[in-house]
């Protein structure tokens, strides 16, 4: 199989899978009201100095929201941020508070396979063996960048 | 003009509202199923492993409040109860509202007074400055917004802003009267459609769907 | 994954009399996801032990703290910070956690605040149920998926036993015999000739303490040269 050829494959699966929950996406998605409540109920936005990269809602909106917007249509680039926020910032303890009902866990789960459709999984030294200061970040809300502008989203 | 959004217009708001959220509200039925309980798990029989003291009774009720909204985040709590407890009351209990009402079909709701109405008005619209002027400076709330949160803001916020102004009589009073007119028909057709669905949404989630934090012990839950 | 379950206040409360400060320390692990030790948990200890300690032995100061695992070293490094500053530590984490905990802070005692029950499955809200002995010899491919030595009460290979009656345990009618259960899969699956095979006696290993170095990293641990 060649190169556009896998590409395509991979797209397809990632379509597949998008359509499949694309109804449960959609009202998830459009239930949140950005309220930002979750924040408090993530252990890892406490641990890491409210950084909002680890607000529960900030990692669904950038990883789901974004691949279902562009129906799984992101580079590289993105998928990468998508990888950090969905293994890195999350370790799936489930126990995120939204106070409209949404399922967060449930909604990040679903990024992880999409996410897995494109080839790009959790990888072990994310959260191993890396040198503290590359885990623990600091943050600055400038840096909080535009999820729709993406150098290569041309795909 | 006036004739027009009070007329065919508000009838099409409507519409849209009562079918829109119909819609949703069988959008998630169709998504979620009820998970019978046909098995009692043999733990459940058993008897609690020590009777719990008046004590940790007490605890526990401090423990629940601390876990509450309104223990983790007390002024959100607060706000956000009342921002949508004046959102349902102000229009409806109005009694110019009731009047129009009246007049087409002879009854009512239960009205307040109109100075009351104000009151609630004004509280209404100081919650909606709060989470404009939150949306605008902490940080972990403007690493989630859009504009489109703002806009669904300012959709809810515009009729109470333009009815407020056509109660006071300040500036144009038929043309803020349309205004307030067609504001309100905007919210209205928007809940089904935008984020304001979350209407639906909390209710039938929070409390069909079984969950940690649900109320009561929901029974359905999502499709896989 | 494991489970566990929070143990009675009376008994944290009376382990940790005499310390003035703790911390307790939670897991995002699995004690997380089965509403033990994850951080609400901890946030709930901390008020419980505050409020309820009488005066003169209330510890004065307590925190709390939820990494994202006990059981990585990676992730207790992130309490090397907190734990000089307390007396001793409470662990919400299973047993693994709790002593590797106990390992990183050998000065400092550290008491459990939950029992660790089993390895198993999350069957409906707040209820789970065990699946898994961790025995070290897996033969769930013989026995079409359903394991004997966690679901038959004598742990039998070769089952069932002379007890059954109507498809139930002799312990408990309500407890369904793990070996009428394989038969039943095993016939389904017209692979009825597995129940034939007979199990050699097994080579226990739980009296030795279980240690896993995957063969790939075997050489890692060694020295030995691929």
């Amino acid at each position: 199989m060649n190169d556009s050829q896998q590409k395509k494959a991979e797209a397809e699966k990632t379509r597949a899978v998008l359509n499949h929950n694309q109804a449960k996406i959609k009202l998830c998605l459009e239930a949140c009201a950005s309220c930002s409540i979750c924040a408090e109920s993530c252990f890892l936005f406490n641990n890491n100095n409210h950084d909002p990269r680890f607000m529960p809602s900030y990692k669904v909106i950038n990883s789901l929201g974004v691949l279902y917007k562009k129906k799984g249509r992101v580079g590289t680039e993105q998928l990468k941020r998508m990888q950090d926020l969905v293994w890195r910032n999350c370790v799936l303890c489930t126990r995120c508070y939204c106070p409209l009902g949404i399922d967060i866990p449930d909604l990040i789960a679903l990024a992880r396979s999409l996410l897995r459709t494109r080839g790009v999984c959790g990888v072990y030294p994310h959260t191993l063996g890396a040198p503290e200061e590359e885990y623990i970040m600091e943050w600055d809300p400038q840096e909080l960048s535009d999820p729709d502008e993406d150098p290569d989203t041309q795909r | 003009m006036y004739e027009f959004v009070t007329g065919p217009l508000l009838w099409i708001s409507f519409l849209i509202f009562f079918s829109g959220t119909l819609y949703r509200i069988r959008r998630l039925y169709s998504l979620t199923e009820k998970r019978e309980v046909t098995v009692t798990p043999p733990g459940a029989a058993a008897p609690p492993a020590a009777a719990v003291s008046a004590e940790e009774r007490k605890l526990n009720l401090v423990v629940s409040f601390q876990n509450s909204l309104l223990g983790k985040h007390p002024v959100m709590a607060i706000v956000s109860t009342i921002f949508h407890i004046c959102l349902f009351a102000a229009p409806l209990l109005s009694q110019a509202h009731n009047l129009l009402i009246y007049e087409s079909w002879g009854i009512s709701f239960i009205s307040i007074p109109d100075k009351l109405c104000d009151v609630l008005t004004i509280i209404f619209l100081a919650c909606a400055v709060f989470f404009l002027v939150r949306r605008l400076t902490v940080p972990k709330v403007i690493a989630v917004s859009s504009p489109y949160d703002f806009l669904v803001l300012f959709i809810t916020a515009a009729p109470f802003l333009s009815g407020f102004c056509a109660y006071h009589q300040w500036l144009d009073y038929k043309t803020v009267l349309t205004a307030h007119v067609i504001t309100g028909e905007i919210m209205l057709v928007a809940i089904p459609f935008t984020k304001l669905g979350h209407m639906v949404f909390f209710f039938f989630v929070r409390i069909l769907i079984g969950g940690e934090y649900s109320f009561g012990s929901g029974r359905r839950a999502w499709k896989t | 994954m494991v489970k566990a379950e929070i143990k009675q206040l009376q008994e944290i409360k009376t382990s940790v009399i005499g310390y003035s400060s703790i911390l307790i320390t939670g897991c995002g692990g699995c004690v997380s996801v089965c509403l033990a030790g994850g951080q609400k948990e901890v946030e709930n200890l901390v008020t419980k032990l505050r409020l309820s300690c009488k005066a003169d032995t209330a510890p004065k100061n307590i925190g709390g703290m939820t990494v994202e695992r006990q059981c990585e070293a990676q992730f207790l490094s992130q309490l090397d910070q907190e734990v000089p500053k307390y007396e001793a530590l409470i662990s919400m984490a299973c047993g693994a956690g709790v002593q590797y905990l106990a390992e990183r802070f050998p000065d400092k005692p550290v008491f459990p605040a939950v029992n660790t029950a089993f390895i198993g499955i999350n069957k409906d809200l707040g209820w789970y149920e065990e699946r898994c002995q961790a025995c070290g010899d897996c033969v769930l491919g013989i026995t079409g998926g359903i394991c004997p030595v966690t679901m038959c009460a004598k742990g039998l290979l070769n089952g069932p036993c002379g007890g059954p009656q109507n498809g139930s345990c002799e312990v408990s009618k309500d407890i369904p015999c793990a070996w009428v259960t394989i038969y039943d899969r095993l016939k389904a699956q017209g692979r009825l000739n597995n129940i034939l095979d007979i199990f050699a006696v097994r080579e226990w290993q739980n009296q030795t303490q279980g240690s896993i170095v995957l063969d790939a990293y075997k050489s890692r641990y060694t020295g030995e040269k691929k």
